[in-house]
């Protein structure tokens, strides 16, 4: 069962991701909506996969994604930017603070599992399995 | 415009320029008030602008106050009551010359003050006052366009986020409810999440058909 850590700050997307990453992603999920504290439960749970909203309370996805790549413990954890914020500087931004990849929303909740293994496939890990 | 590129800051600081060159004054300021309701250096000529960018003046003191409150162009030799602009001006504030402020006057409102010197205090500016009321319109123009542009550059973002957030959520319950995570559905029941769908489909495709066509410069 692969540790997903999802950061979402709206309460039905929360629902929705917990729902889809537990049945079809056959996750163990953990979700924080507080964008300041992803990288202390990034720290304490050890997830194999972090998915990011952009726009968070307290710290935004792309000030976590650069404190979670400078800190060796967490820096190889792939990170997946899950966000309305889809403007293409947005996205270039995500992709040079070194995530590895970028979906927007909305999003098609039975696609999911899919596009996030496509995402990880160069790293040899996938959900739902 | 040669060079689409360039920013309404230059284009501002290009028209400052060309103000003062051709009223063969030696500085031009264009001040604009802020939203902390100052008046700051919005584009310079004659002075570092490193200098002018911490400038911030009160828009209701002295000759600044004359000119900002009453729409009214005001010739000045008080060259130590304009605040932290003062020492930046002293070398060009010398006895028998003079500044001319000019309101910068939008549709309803001053926005700022374009600050001309020094003149000669015999020269006769005050009978030019169409050519200078002329100048501040200039700038209140680029000044409208450039916050425009900010406010457009912000929206932009914004409303494509504030849509797509509701979005996810009405389009995530529906696409669970007929991927048959909660069971089959069929019918008038399938028939009508499949329309609600689309609508959402249709409305992600219009968003980014919107912010696809923004280009605000």
């Amino acid at each position: 069962m692969v540790k997903v850590l999802v950061a979402e700050d709206d309460p039905d997307i929360q629902v929705i991701l917990k729902m889809v990453l537990t049945r079809l992603g056959k996750c163990d999920v953990s979700i924080t909506f507080q964008g300041d504290q992803v990288f202390p439960m990034a720290k304490a749970n050890h997830p194999e996969l972090i998915l990011l909203d952009v726009m968070l309370p307290e710290m935004s996805g792309f000030e976590i994604c650069k404190l979670l790549k400078a800190d060796p413990e967490t820096q190889s954890v792939p990170i997946i930017f899950l966000t309305a914020r889809s403007m293409p500087a947005e996205i270039q931004e995500a992709m040079t603070l070194g995530a590895l990849g970028y979906l927007a929303k909305p999003f098609d909740p039975m696609a999911l599992v899919g596009q996030i293994n496509q995402i990880l496939s160069p790293l040899g890990i996938s959900i739902g399995a | 415009m040669d060079n689409p590129q360039l920013s309404f800051e230059q284009i501002l600081n290009a028209t400052v320029r060309m103000l003062r060159t051709t009223w063969n004054a030696k500085v031009c300021l264009f001040l604009q008030k802020d939203d902390q309701g100052e008046l700051c250096v919005r584009a310079a000529d004659g002075l570092s602008s490193k200098k002018t960018s911490s400038v911030k003046l009160d828009p209701a003191q002295g000759d600044i106050g004359e000119c900002f409150s009453k729409n009214k162009i005001v010739e000045t030799s008080a060259f130590t009551a304009f605040g932290a602009l003062s020492p930046l001006i002293k070398r060009h504030a010398k006895k028998g010359y003079k500044f001319v402020l000019v309101p910068v006057s939008g549709e309803t409102r001053v926005l700022g003050i374009l600050f001309f010197g020094p003149f000669p205090n015999k020269e006769k500016i005050l009978p030019r006052e169409a050519e200078l009321r002329s100048a501040g319109a200039l700038c209140a123009v680029l000044s409208a366009h450039w916050r425009l542009y900010q406010w457009m550059s912000n929206f932009v973002p914004q409303l494509n986020h504030e849509l797509r957030t509701p979005l996810t959520a009405v389009q995530g319950s529906i696409g669970m409810v007929l991927g048959g995570m909660f069971g089959q559905v069929g019918g008038d029941v399938k028939e009508m999440l499949e329309m609600a769908q689309k609508g959402c489909e249709r409305t992600v495709r219009a968003i980014e058909d919107y912010i696809n066509t923004q280009n605000p410069r």
